[in-house]
């Protein structure tokens, strides 16, 4: 069968089926262009199909009381067509609309590639003096043209910004990846529930086609608009949060760095979100100008940056009660199990110190007085696998779902991260002990903390953190409530018991560190922590919950380089617990607060 | 000295090479010309230079050299197609590019070559015959395996260029005819009974022909048809009990026209572009369909617009020439050659070239379906651009070394 390779009956079949194909083509080019040429030459004259999209209103946001806090307002928006503008009257426009000649002539030159004969977007947002300019100069300026469109609107009671997050007009970068749906001048959101939620809030473009002649100048409808696709508005989201905590949390922290969370432990649904300092959303709404954006990513204070989620910072004394759980599910220690604190241990060489003299302490008492000593030396003997088994259930070290983009796992070391850092073997036990107290290579974010402080409520179960509670569909009017998956952290009752004691100790009795979380008439949990800080003042922690016997709020409060927990994060806890629990701040005594209080008693 | 170059230098293939980019960079300069003052002109512009050098080097590297290395070519040019399913750009919904050094570049373009490299190769060598059903199989794991990574980004027009150039090649090494029918009898009998009863008969019929005219045991040939009758039937079968939408996506992509607002629209304004152009044109830069971009990715896959609209029939008839003249220069050189490494180079390369041309401009005319790969030459792409140029290389190399055994 050799001489079958590119035998001439082969080369006779290949040239053939060559041949036959290009006369195809030809056949049908033929077809085409002589004998339908007029035809189809025709058609190009007068009737070409083009199709302009219709943007629906974007969904709104409403808090768990279905107060308002995201809708939006009508803004005026300047297009221009570029075929009908004339370049001489770019001065006149420059000066108007006081955008500089050279910025005008690159949106143009976009707005060409895109497709010269349809109106782009050139300005929007514009002011009403801007506004009467155009319309005054209207007759010399073709091709400019005013369309209504809409903005995001903020309520002014709640800043919001690292939980709504930003929607603003499209960047390249996202607009390379999502060319399928987005054009140039779309809104896009880009932080927060907006990112997370862009395909529900944004909703569906429609399409209206249009007949345009060759000339590019517009017929009319095509086919009366028989073929419009309408637009489907966006839907509307109902969060958990409950503004008016919302609100305190944020009045709390003016002029603070850090960030409060507050969650409700029976669901795991956000009532407050706070991280500050913020910014005004509204610059995003509108046209941001080169200058407030540098001005934001510049500051150094770091307004863009979400602290309750990204930052990773050791947690301090806060996470005495999860190495106090280990050791008493195990069965490592029991509540008589006692240490004498003379005010510092020593390991080696090495001294770690406490903040007071404890003397004879249990684990109640080291958890209610926040005895350093006590931790040390139960670190030693829990040691490190059991320690971070248990961090790991409570959701530390990864990231936690949360409905929104912006997230750092932080860090929860265990033995394979110590080994891969310090290297196999070269690391003893005196690595651990500070652990036993927060400090050192251990990194959580205040989310996951608020999470930790549902679970501590809870007795072991927690869920996945989130904003939205439910969607609402104006449309069809129907409800689509979210689900949210549920963990559990399985350690005995006893255990428990006897931690969450401690931390009722820790805000209700004397000498407890977290008395400054006390709310009139309602007990309350919590702990402190003070995380030592290389570059300056220690961090400021507090987590806690209440009521004591039925958890309706647990939070988590951070003061960066704040001082002492108990001093700076703790009241402002107290403050928002009150707040959502009574639905005011009632400890500055009005008539309605004295009953509530009454009531509770 | 000039016999001398007579006998290296196939003048003829490049000419038409030169010409073809020539028309494609006219084409790009009217299709882009006032939106980026010109740039993606400039742009292709850099392409063709840098062709010209690839396609220059490619001839002069030593053909037994490529022979011997074609496997570790091949297996060094695959992590590629790997990488870009981990780290790819996504471009119009699949995942095919790889910025590099802030270049994009589409490996499977440069796949295709290394392949048909190791194809080759494998083939020629004298312990090898394509009439050996094992050594078949082999052939065909080659080829498998760039379709399979690339059916992953997922981009279907590009993995089945491979079928276009995997089948042609092993018909030339001499594989049985009768075994090619059954090969490919049955995506052909699928299509056509999709579209309807009379195109499925009439596939049947050729296909009884077929059989007939290459012989072989009239027993297996009768089954070969009965089982690709049933086949027909079948898939008429499961279309019919297909959800409506189903249906219509798939009578959309066989036939864009019944839907002309969406799918059909390019194929629409690209028929009105080319018909319109008459038999002399409108004229360079006064296609009014292409000025007005009404043809989305006009300068891209839908590029033969361009000229079909402004030089018209004649216009569109000297591009076609061009084609077949390369394709004849293609067969020719195959037929000549002396050895069969280059033999097969010569057939896999001129079979991937009548592929994408009779494609994508069988697309712009609607005689096929819109499956998105580029035309040679002409359209606008570095990498598309530059893996033709080192395949025109490779004729070049195969012409100059068509004396050697």
């Amino acid at each position: 069968m050799f001489e079958e390779f590119g035998s001439s009956q082969r080369r006779m079949i290949f040239k053939g089926i060559l041949a036959f194909l290009f006369l195809l083509l030809f056949g049908r080019l033929y077809q085409l262009q002589y004998v339908y040429g007029e035809q189809y030459g025709k058609e190009a004259e007068e009737n070409s199909i083009r199709n302009i999209p219709k943007v629906p209103i974007r969904g709104y946001v409403y808090d768990r009381k279905g107060r308002l806090l995201v809708d939006n307002h009508p803004s005026y928006t300047v297009m221009l067509t570029p075929i009908d503008f004339d370049k001489k009257n770019l001065p006149l426009l420059s000066s108007i609309l006081s955008l500089p000649e050279n910025i005008i002539e690159e949106k143009i030159r976009t707005a060409k590639k895109y497709n010269q004969f349809i109106p782009s977007r050139l300005k929007r947002d514009i002011s009403f003096g801007e506004l009467s300019m155009l319309e005054e100069y209207k007759d010399n300026l073709a091709g400019v043209e005013i369309q209504m469109e809409s903005k995001r609107s903020y309520s002014s009671s709640v800043h919001g910004s690292h939980l709504f997050g930003y929607a603003k007009e499209i960047s390249d970068v996202q607009l390379e990846k999502n060319k399928s749906y987005y054009q140039p001048g779309d809104i896009i959101g880009s932080t927060g529930i907006e990112a997370k939620y862009e395909e529900v809030l944004r909703g569906e473009k429609g399409w209206n086609f249009i007949s345009q002649n060759a000339k590019g100048q517009i017929i009319g409808t095509f086919d009366n608009g028989k073929h419009d696709i309408p637009s489907k508005d966006g839907l509307d989201l109902y969060l958990n949060i409950d503004a008016k905590v919302q609100a305190v949390a944020e009045s709390l922290m003016t002029g603070q760095r850090g960030a409060v969370v507050a969650v409700d432990p029976r669901t795991g649904g956000i009532l407050a979100f706070v991280s500050k300092p913020d910014y005004n959303l509204s610059i995003f709404s509108g046209t941001t100008t080169p200058e407030q954006w540098y001005a934001l990513n510049n500051n150094p204070e770091k307004p863009l940056f979400n602290r309750a989620t990204l930052t990773r910072y050791p947690p301090g004394s806060t996470f005495k009660m999860l190495l106090a759980l280990a050791a008493l599910d195990k069965g490592i220690i029991d509540e008589n199990w006692t240490v004498v604190c003379p005010g510092s241990f020593r390991y080696g060489n090495k001294v770690f110190a406490c903040e007071h003299v404890h003397g004879k302490v249990n684990v109640v008492d080291a958890i209610h007085k926040s005895c350093n000593v006590f931790f040390y030396q139960l670190m030693l003997k829990v040691g490190l696998d059991d320690w971070s088994e248990v961090g790991k259930e409570f959701g530390f070290g990864k990231i936690s779902g949360v409905d929104i983009l912006e997230e750092n796992p932080g860090l929860l070391p265990d033995r394979e991260y110590y080994d891969r850092v310090h290297g196999k073997g070269k690391w003893g036990p005196g690595y651990l002990i500070s652990l036993g107290i927060g400090q050192g290579e251990v990194g959580v974010s205040p989310l996951q903390m608020a999470d930790y402080a549902a679970a501590l409520a809870e007795q072991g179960t927690w869920y996945t953190p989130h904003f939205v509670d439910r969607i609402y569909n104006k449309q069809t009017k129907t409800f689509h409530k979210m689900q949210t998956p549920m963990h559990t952290v399985p350690l005995s009752e006893h255990a428990w018991n006897l931690v969450r004691e401690g931390m009722r100790r820790a805000v209700m009795e004397p000498h407890g560190t977290g008395y400054a979380a006390r709310i009139p008439g309602i007990e309350v949990a919590g702990k402190t922590g003070t995380a030592q800080n290389p570059h300056g003042k220690s961090h400021a922690w507090f987590m806690g919950f209440a009521p004591f016997d039925n958890p309706k709020i647990a939070v988590c409060v951070l003061v960066e380089n704040a001082g002492y927990g108990g001093a700076i994060a703790a009241p402002i806890a107290g403050l928002c617990m009150e707040q959502y629990l009574y639905g005011e701040i009632i400890r500055f005594g009005s008539k309605s607060s004295k009953a509530a209080v009454a009531a509770n008693q | 000295m000039n016999s001398f170059f007579k006998e290296y230098f196939d003048t003829v293939l490049f000419s038409t090479v030169i010409a073809l980019a020539a028309v494609g960079l006219i084409s790009i300069y009217s299709a882009t010309f006032d939106a980026y003052a010109g740039r993606d002109f400039y742009r292709q512009l850099t392409w063709v230079g840098i062709g010209l050098i690839a396609m220059l080097v490619t001839m002069l590297v030593p053909l037994r050299w490529l022979q011997r290395q074609a496997f570790t070519i091949f297996f060094s040019s695959l992590p590629l197609l790997i990488l870009v399913l981990i780290m790819g750009r996504r471009v119009y919904g699949s995942q095919s590019w790889l910025g590099i050094a802030g270049l994009g570049i589409q490996p499977s373009e440069f796949i295709k070559i290394s392949t048909l490299l190791a194809l080759s190769s494998f083939l020629s060598r004298s312990d090898v015959r394509a009439t050996d059903l094992k050594d078949l199989v082999k052939a065909g794991g080659i080829v498998l395996l760039p379709i399979t990574l690339i059916m992953m980004q997922p981009d279907f027009g590009t993995a089945l260029t491979f079928l276009g150039m995997f089948i042609p090649v092993l018909f030339w090494a001499g594989a049985s005819q009768f075994l090619i029918i059954i090969i490919i009898a049955p995506a052909f009998i699928g299509v056509a009974s999709i579209i309807g009863t009379t195109p499925f008969l009439l596939v049947l019929l050729l296909l009884g022909i077929g059989l007939y005219a290459v012989g072989g045991n009239r027993f297996v040939a009768a089954l070969v048809f009965g089982a690709n009758a049933l086949i027909g039937l079948l898939v008429q079968l499961v279309y019919d009990k297909l959800p409506l939408y189903q249906q219509k996506r798939i009578q959309t992509f066989l036939d864009p026209n019944n839907d002309p607002l969406g799918a059909g629209y390019n194929v629409i304004q690209a028929k009105v572009a080319i018909g319109s152009g008459g038999l002399w044109g409108k004229g360079f830069l006064h296609g009014t369909q292409t000025q007005l971009s009404f043809i989305p990715k006009q300068w891209t896959d839908f590029i033969f617009c361009v000229p079909g609209e402004e030089f018209g029939f004649i216009g569109a008839l000297i591009i076609l020439a061009l084609f077949a003249l390369l394709l004849y220069r293609g067969v020719r050189l195959a037929t000549i050659t002396k050895n069969r490494f280059g033999s097969l180079l010569a057939i896999g390369i001129t079979s991937l070239l009548a592929f994408h041309i009779f494609v994508n401009i069988g697309m712009s005319v609607g005689l096929m379906p819109v499956i998105g790969i580029p035309l040679p030459f002409l359209s606008y792409g570095g990498s598309s651009l530059l893996s033709y140029m080192i395949m025109a290389g490779l004729l070049m190399n195969v012409y100059a070394n068509r004396k050697e055994y």
